[in-house]
Order: structure tokens, then C-alpha cells, then sequence
């Protein structure tokens, strides 16, 4: 399936009078062929193939732009030193 | 008399002369030494030492005993009775006494008494030093001796010493340890590990182990991990102390890991020093954790600051799973504020491999999604990359089933179509109905958008099932256009097709609001079950086998659902009409005994189906070869398994009496054969007026074989014919006059040439030879069998 909007140069809000424009242009032009101009037209003048046409193009999950991680944690400082190592001694 | 006198004295000298001899002397010992008067043996072996070759090894035993009896009263003098046994080795003349002496080991038993007092000697002494000095050299002295015969008292002598020298060596240790002499603490518990490994003492060796490993710890020193296995084994007071010290250490060597393993496996009881170490774990965990976080705001900022390069990102979110996983153990309240980095590198990825058309790659990150089958979004991106990535002449044999059935699923769901309205301005103008779109039943959806109904289509009310329709034909299109390879394009054809007729009909069965999947689809991402049990459900309630067949694509591992029950019920069937195919009757005869062929009777449409496959079948057999006999078995079991269909046996009737009739005409088998074909033919059909018409001119073939003595089987003959007998139909009864004919000129032409015919046909027959009770057997059965009554 070749991109209708691509072939004419419209954006997908394009109306009818966008699109009938905007074949003239593409005719004149000649970068694609009259089948596939006329293809094109057709595709984006039927609401229902119209809508076949913005199905193939792809759409975005809901996500917010990447945001950094604030932390707000009370540490409480442990020194090793004060931990008496002779606590379980097995000669006393 | 005098002759009287000079043999009595002649007899007292021969008897003295007789006792002196060291034989009598040795016995006389032993008798002494039996009883326990030893000193008395001692002299008499003494007197006879060289005279008799057991008399040394006898004086060894005597004065091993001595010494014995006497060791604890009198120390000296055993070990003085010991010596003189050792020395007796030095007073040997011969060889055979040697030889005698070594073998009763009196030599090694006085040593071992002699070492035995050294020992116990040794042991009893309160210095230490002196003690260990003692037993070194009682161990020396014990080296030197000869052991044979009693190595094993000996080598628990020596464990003995090893034992005690472990012990003394342990408790230096411990002195010294207790002095802060770690050093010296440690040369002492090495020695006893030492000693305590030569006894197989075990409970010092692994005391001595943990308290090195404790010594060490104390003076700082390196610990070896191997010591742990050690420690494990020593008393808890030990184990209590050792992992305290070492659980420290390793918080402060920094192996938090390590530390946190010892903590949680060997100090897991109550004690505020515990907690301490713990705390002081978590803060460092903590701080760590801290940095982790740091880092991802680091590459956060990186991001933006490079306006998101792909690389980076990509290595971003791959890596962010598992380390969100390390910091949520941790700090578990930063998971969420974590995962919502997640989405937004998504987008940036899937957003990128779409417009550079790497659609193998947005594969792949979107199949990886978690569940993103249930956002219409991601169905939609990835049916796109599927159409894109096949458009690109990337469909395969490896990919055609994913791509296709992952394109179907996204077409046919409505809300992925749905979508796409919420992205467009161009439709504001325009209402949109689902009421022919082929991904849902009638008002499926409670919360439609505004501009979509279910109202009838118009110029301004939109379908979306024509949307549906063009994006499915466009695809279509575009695996013709792609495949040139022929084989390969009727497969991916043939399975698009499948895998769309199968969506369609799980989509005219249920009505709840579940993602209509296809079956390659569903079974790859684990949601047929749920499609599995709408099915079940919609059977409960309607019972509409429609459902279950919609199923059963859906399958991946047959359960006890109905579906599955379903399954089961039509792979027999289709089992069985393989068998039929392939004229396999072993494979046919299991099936027709599986215990699930029950499951046919419960579903009407598989039950109704049967009859007609079945028949099918074989009908198309026939029309291949009509003289096939393979297929009688195949027939018979078919009938066996649908309970005596009637189609089925007037089908085999009909075959079985083709067959015979043009068999038997050819002359390729005989009557007694045709008869017994013919025999269930006839027992299906007993009202079939052609079987009955052909079974009577058989039994009248076999009957006169009989008579004109062609055939072996006149036994097995009857035997049919007794069946056939006793389930005559009226129809054969009013055919079968044939037989009765046949009897009437047999007995013309035997009464024409003179035969007496009466014995033939009376009831009694007295002068028949062996031939004429044959005849009048044979004649007797044309009879019967022609009755009709």
C-alpha cells in the first residue's frame, strides 16, 4: 500500500479541496504515475478507505517525557568501630 | 621271684627313664600352665628350652601371663616379666623353635603390655611439657617394636597418644589465645588439627579449625573461606563467635554480599549487635542504591542534552528492567516513578524503527512489551510493522505465521481501528459505524467514542467494516504480489485463510468484549485459554456446537473443557477416516476401542457427521477398486464402532456381495470363502432380497461340494450354515426355494439309477456307508434351510 498523503503531498487533516489541489500538483509534476495519483485521490476521497490509510500509520503509548528520579531518604550513619566484635566471645 | 624283683626295677627306671623325656616334660608343663600354676611350668620349660621346640614360645606365654596378672598391683615386676619374654627371643637355638616362638606373637603382645603402662603412665602426669615429651617418645618407642599379630591394638595405642597430644596442644592454644597471643595461639591449634587428624579425632580438629579462624580474626589476619566448613561443625559458642567477628570483617573488606549471607544463614537470632551489623548493611545498601538511581539521572540528562540518541537510548531501556529490579529491593517506592521512565523510551525507539523502516526491530521491542496485546496502540504499530516488513519481501517460512496472524489480530480489533479516529481531524465531518465491522458482535462496546454507532451505513455514517474489509484486501494483495515461490504462496495462503475463517467464527459466536485473536496469534501469547472459555461458556448456555468447532484451532494443549472434549471427539474421527485411507486395520481396531469414542455420542454434530464421512470413505475406496477384500475388515470395525449403523451395513452387504459374486464367477476364490464373506453380509441386510438370493445359491455351491467330496471345510460349512439357519428372514425363506430343488433332482437322479432313496430322506438309516450319511447330512440341510417355517 503506498502512503496516499506521500503521493500527494497533503497532511492527513487534508480536506477535499486540499486533496483535489493537490492532485493537480502531483500530475504536473509527474513524480508518480497517473494510476497511482488517481489510486491516491480515490483512497483519501473514501472516508472508509481513508480511514484504512491512517490505520497504517503508527500511533504512540501514553508515556511523559523521561523525568529524573528524586530521592528524599534520611540515612542514619553506622560506624563499625562502635559495634564491640567481642559481643559473643567463646573464651570468656 | 627273682626274675619279679628285676622286672619291677627294670620297669621304675623305664618309667623315670620316660618322664625325663622332654616330650612327657612339655605335657606336664601345659597340664601346669592349664591349671594356673605357672611358676611350676615356668621351671619345667625352662629345663627343656632347647630340648623341645614349643617350650620357648610356651615359657614366652607363661610369663606374658605372669606379668599380666600381675601389671596393675606391681608395675615393675610386668613390665620385668614383659622383658624376660622379649629376651627370650635371644636364648632360640633352633629353627623350629624360632618358628614356633613367633608364631604365638609373644614377643609383639609384651611390647604392646610395655607400651600400654608407658602411656597410662604418660597421661597420669600433671605437666604438660613433660607429658607431651612422655608420649612422643612412648610414640618413638613404639615405632620400634614388632607388631605383628596385634597391629591393630597398637594403632589404637598410637590414636591414643595423638588423641592427647591434640588435646594438651588445644588447650596451650586456648591459654595463649586467652593472653592475646594469637600467634602462638595459632602454632598450637595447627598442631592439634594436626594430631587430631592422625587420631581421627574429629571434634578438636574442627575446634582447633574455628579457633584459629577466630585467632585470626582477632590479630587481623586473612581468613580463609574453606574454614567455614569447619566452623559449621564446632560448638554453637564457637560458631556464635567466629561468624560475629567475621560477619564485621566483611563489612569492613566491603563483601556486603558475603556479609549479608553469613547474617542471614548463621546469625539469625535475637541480639542488638546483630542489628547493628544489619543497619549498618541497609545504609550501605541504601547509599548504593542511591548512586544507582544517580546514574539513570545522569543518563536522563545525557538523553536530553544529545537530543536522545538511538544507541543510548536503546542500551537505556534495555538495561532499566533489571535495574529497577536492584533498586526496588531496596527503595521499593521509587519502582513507580522508575517504570514511567519506561513508556517514553518506547516511543522513542518504536518511533524511530517505524520511520527509518526497520520494522524487524519494532517487532521484536513491541512483541518484548509486556502484554501489549492489550493496548490497541501497540496492536496497531505492530499490524503496521508486520504489513511493512512484509511489503519489504521479508515474509518467510520462519516469520509467515507471526506476521499474518499478528496482522489479522490487529485488523479484525475493532479498537485498534477505533484508534486511529482519535489521530485524525479530517473525519470530524463524518459519524462511523461498527454495525458491519468484521471484529465484533452488535454493541459490544459501553463506551463508545461520539462519532461512533452502531446505526445502518450512510454517505455521512461511515463503516468501519469497509475500512476492515480494504485493509485486509490490501494485504491480500500484497502476499500475492511478494511470494513468487508457488508452494510457498498456497501455504502462507492457505494458513491466512485458516487463520481468518477461524477469527470469524470465534467472532460470530461470542459476545463479550475479549480481543479476537487468531489461533497462531493466541496460542503464541498465551490468550487462547480466554477464548477457549468464552467458547465453553457459550456452549454451556446455548449449546451450540458451533462454538466448540470454533475452538478448536485455538488448542494448544487439550484440556477437560468442552472445546478440548470436542477435540478429542473429532480427532478420533478424523483418525479414523485415516485409517480408512490408509487400509490401516490395526490403527482402525484401537481406535474403535479407545475409551474416549464415548465422547463421539456427546456432540451431535461430530455423531451426525460420522455416518456420512464413514461412508464417504469407503465409497470412494470402492469406486477405486471394487474387488479390494482389505476393505471387509475395515468395514466390519467401522460398523462396530458407530453400533451397527444401518447405512454402513447395507454398504457392506452390498460390496461383500459384489465382490463374491464377481470372485466366485472368475474363479479367483472358492464357494467355502464366498460363503463365509457373504456370511455378515447376509447378517446385516437379512432383508435384502438380492443377499438373500446370493447367500442361498452359495449355500447350495458349499452343499454340494460336500456331496461331490470338493471340499475340506465340510465342518466349517456346517457350522456357517447353522448361524444362517438360525437367523432366516422371511425374504430368504420365500428365496430359498432354490435349495429345495436342488434336493428334489438330487434324489430324481439317484432313485433313477436304482438307489434305495428312503434311508436318504426317513429319519433313521441303519445301512448307510460313511458317503451316504454325507449325502443325506447335505441333503438333510438343502432341507431345513428351505423350510418356511
Amino acid at each position: 500500500m503506498l502512503n496516499p498523503y506521500q503521493i500527494l503531498k497533503v497532511t492527513q487533516n487534508a480536506n477535499k479541496g486540499d486533496i483535489m489541489k493537490a492532485q493537480m500538483l502531483a500530475m504536473k509534476e509527474k513524480k508518480h504515475s497517473l494510476q497511482e495519483i488517481q489510486i491516491a485521490v480515490r483512497q483519501l476521497l473514501d472516508p472508509a478507505k481513508r480511514l484504512a490509510a491512517d490505520f497504517m500509520f503508527p500511533s504512540k503509548i501514553k508515556a511523559k517525557r523521561p523525568q529524573k528520579i528524586s530521592i528524599e531518604i534520611l540515612i542514619e550513619e553506622i560506624n563499625l568501630n562502635d559495634i564491640d566484635e567481642n559481643t559473643f566471645d567463646s573464651l570468656k | 621271684m627273682e626274675v619279679l624283683i628285676i622286672l619291677i626295677v627294670f620297669g621304675i627306671i623305664g618309667y623315670f627313664f620316660y618322664q625325663s623325656l622332654p616330650n612327657q616334660k612339655f605335657q606336664k608343663a601345659q597340664s601346669l600352665f592349664e591349671k594356673g600354676n605357672l611358676t611350676d611350668s615356668i621351671i619345667i620349660l625352662d629345663e627343656i628350652f632347647d630340648k623341645h621346640p614349643d617350650a620357648p614360645a610356651k615359657l614366652g606365654e607363661c610369663k606374658l601371663k605372669q606379668g599380666i596378672q600381675i601389671k596393675l598391683s606391681n608395675e615393675n615386676g610386668a613390665i620385668k616379666y614383659f622383658n624376660e619374654v622379649i629376651d627370650l627371643k635371644n636364648r632360640l637355638a633352633n629353627r623350629a623353635s624360632k618358628i614356633k616362638y613367633n608364631l604365638v606373637e609373644v614377643e609383639a603382645k609384651a611390647s604392646f603390655e610395655i607400651a600400654q603402662i608407658k602411656f597410662n603412665n604418660s597421661i597420669a602426669l600433671n605437666n604438660k611439657e613433660t607429658k607431651i615429651k612422655n608420649l612422643k617418645e612412648n610414640l618413638r618407642f613404639i615405632d620400634t617394636l614388632i607388631k605383628i599379630g596385634v597391629e591393630s591394638d597398637f594403632t589404637t595405642l598410637k590414636r591414643k597418644h595423638f588423641s592427647e597430644l591434640a588435646e594438651i596442644n588445644f588447650e596451650f592454644g586456648v591459654q595463649f589465645e586467652k593472653t592475646n597471643k594469637y600467634v602462638e595461639a595459632i602454632q598450637h591449634y595447627s598442631t592439634a588439627k594436626d594430631y587430631s587428624s592422625e587420631a581421627t579425632n574429629s571434634i578438636i580438629f574442627y575446634n582447633s579449625s574455628t579457633r584459629t579462624g577466630i585467632s585470626k580474626l582477632k590479630n587481623n589476619e586473612f581468613v580463609e573461606v574453606s574454614i567455614l566448613d569447619h566452623v559449621i561443625k564446632s560448638p554453637i559458642a564457637y560458631k556464635k563467635d567466629f561468624f560475629f567477628r567475621y560477619a564485621k570483617r566483611l563489612l569492613k573488606e566491603q563483601d556486603y554480599l558475603e556479609s549479608e549471607k553469613i547474617i542471614s544463614n548463621h546469625l539469625n537470632f535475637s541480639s542488638s549487635a546483630i542489628e547493628k551489623l544489619k543497619d549498618f548493611l541497609k545504609t550501605k545498601k541504601i547509599k548504593d542504591t542511591i548512586e544507582k538511581v544517580n546514574d539513570i539521572n545522569t543518563e536522563i540528562d545525557k538523553l536530553y542534552e544529545n537530543s536522545f540518541p538511538i544507541d543510548e537510548v536503546k542500551i537505556l531501556y534495555e538495561n532499566l528492567d533489571k535495574r529497577i529490579e536492584e533498586i526496588e529491593t531496596v527503595i521499593p517506592t521509587l519502582t513507580i516513578k522508575l517504570k514511567q521512565i519506561k513508556p517514553s523510551l518506547f516511543n522513542h525507539l518504536l518511533t524511530h524503527y517505524i520511520n527509518e523502516e526497520q520494522y524487524g526491530n519494532a517487532i521484536v521491542l513491541i512483541q518484548k512489551f509486556p502484554a501489549f496485546y492489550k493496548s490497541p496502540e501497540l496492536l496497531k504499530d505492530l499490524g503496521i510493522c508486520c504489513y511493512g516488513y512484509t511489503a519489504q519481501g521479508n515474509l518467510s517460512e520462519k516469520n509467515y505465521r507471526t506476521l499474518i496472524s499478528t496482522w489479522l489480530t490487529a485488523v479484525f480489533c475493532d479498537k485498534v481501528i477505533l484508534k486511529s479516529l482519535e489521530e485524525t481531524s479530517w473525519d470530524d465531518e463524518y459519524t462511523f459505524t461498527l454495525s458491519e465491522a468484521i471484529g465484533s458482535n452488535y454493541q459490544q462496546y459501553n463506551n463508545l467514542p461520539d462519532n461512533v454507532n452502531y446505526d445502518d451505513i450512510s454517505d455521512s455514517n461511515i463503516s468501519i467494516g469497509a475500512t476492515q474489509k480494504e485493509l485486509l484486501q490490501q494485504f491480500e494483495t500484497l502476499i500475492v504480489k511478494k511470494i513468487s515461490d508457488n508452494d510457498f504462496s498456497k501455504t502462507v495462503t492457505d494458513f491466512y485463510n485458516d487463520e481468518k475463517d477461524a477469527i470469524q467464527k470465534i467472532v460470530s459466536v461470542i459476545t463479550t468484549d475479549i480481543l479476537f485473536a487468531a489461533p497462531f496469534f493466541a496460542k503464541k501469547y498465551g490468550i487462547n485459554q480466554d477464548i477457549i472459555d468464552e467458547l465453553d461458556n457459550d456452549y454451556e448456555t446455548y449449546a451450540n456446537e458451533e462454538s466448540l468447532q470454533a475452538g478448536l484451532p485455538y488448542i494448544k494443549i487439550i484440556t477437560d473443557s468442552s472445546v478440548g472434549k470436542y477435540s478429542k471427539a473429532t480427532e478420533l474421527v478424523t483418525k479414523l477416516l485415516l485409517a480408512i485411507q490408509n487400509e490401516n486395520l490395526i490403527a482402525l481396531k484401537s481406535i474403535v476401542d479407545d475409551k474416549e469414542k464415548y465422547l463421539i455420542e456427546e456432540f451431535d454434530t461430530v455423531k451426525d457427521n460420522i455416518e456420512n464421512s464413514i461412508y464417504n470413505s469407503f465409497a470412494l475406496k470402492i469406486k477405486k477398486d471394487d474387488e479390494n477384500e482389505k476393505l471387509i475388515p475395515l468395514m466390519y470395525e467401522c460398523i462396530r464402532f458407530t453400533n451397527q449403523n444401518d447405512k454402513l451395513k447395507f454398504q457392506y452387504s452390498s460390496y461383500v456381495a459384489d465382490l463374491c459374486i464377481a470372485k466366485v464367477n472368475s474363479d479367483q476364490i472358492g464357494n467355502f470363502k464366498a460363503l463365509t464373506l457373504m456370511k455378515y453380509a447376509y447378517l446385516y441386510s437379512i432383508d435384502n432380497p438380492r443377499i438373500c438370493k446370493n447367500i442361498i445359491t452359495l449355500i447350495r455351491y458349499n452343499l454340494l461340494d460336500i456331496i461331490n467330496d470338493k471340499t475340506n471345510e465340510m465342518s466349517n460349512i456346517y457350522q456357517l450354515l447353522d448361524t444362517i439357519k438360525n437367523n432366516r428372514s422371511i425374504i430368504f425363506k420365500r428365496n430359498s426355494n432354490e435349495l429345495a430343488t436342488a434336493r428334489a433332482d438330487i434324489l430324481k437322479q439317484l432313485e433313477k439309477s436304482g438307489v434305495d432313496i428312503s434311508q436318504l430322506t426317513g429319519t433313521y438309516s441303519f445301512n448307510l456307508t460313511p458317503n451316504g450319511e454325507k449325502l443325506k447330512k447335505a441333503l438333510t440341510y438343502m432341507s431345513v434351510l428351505s423350510e418356511n417355517n
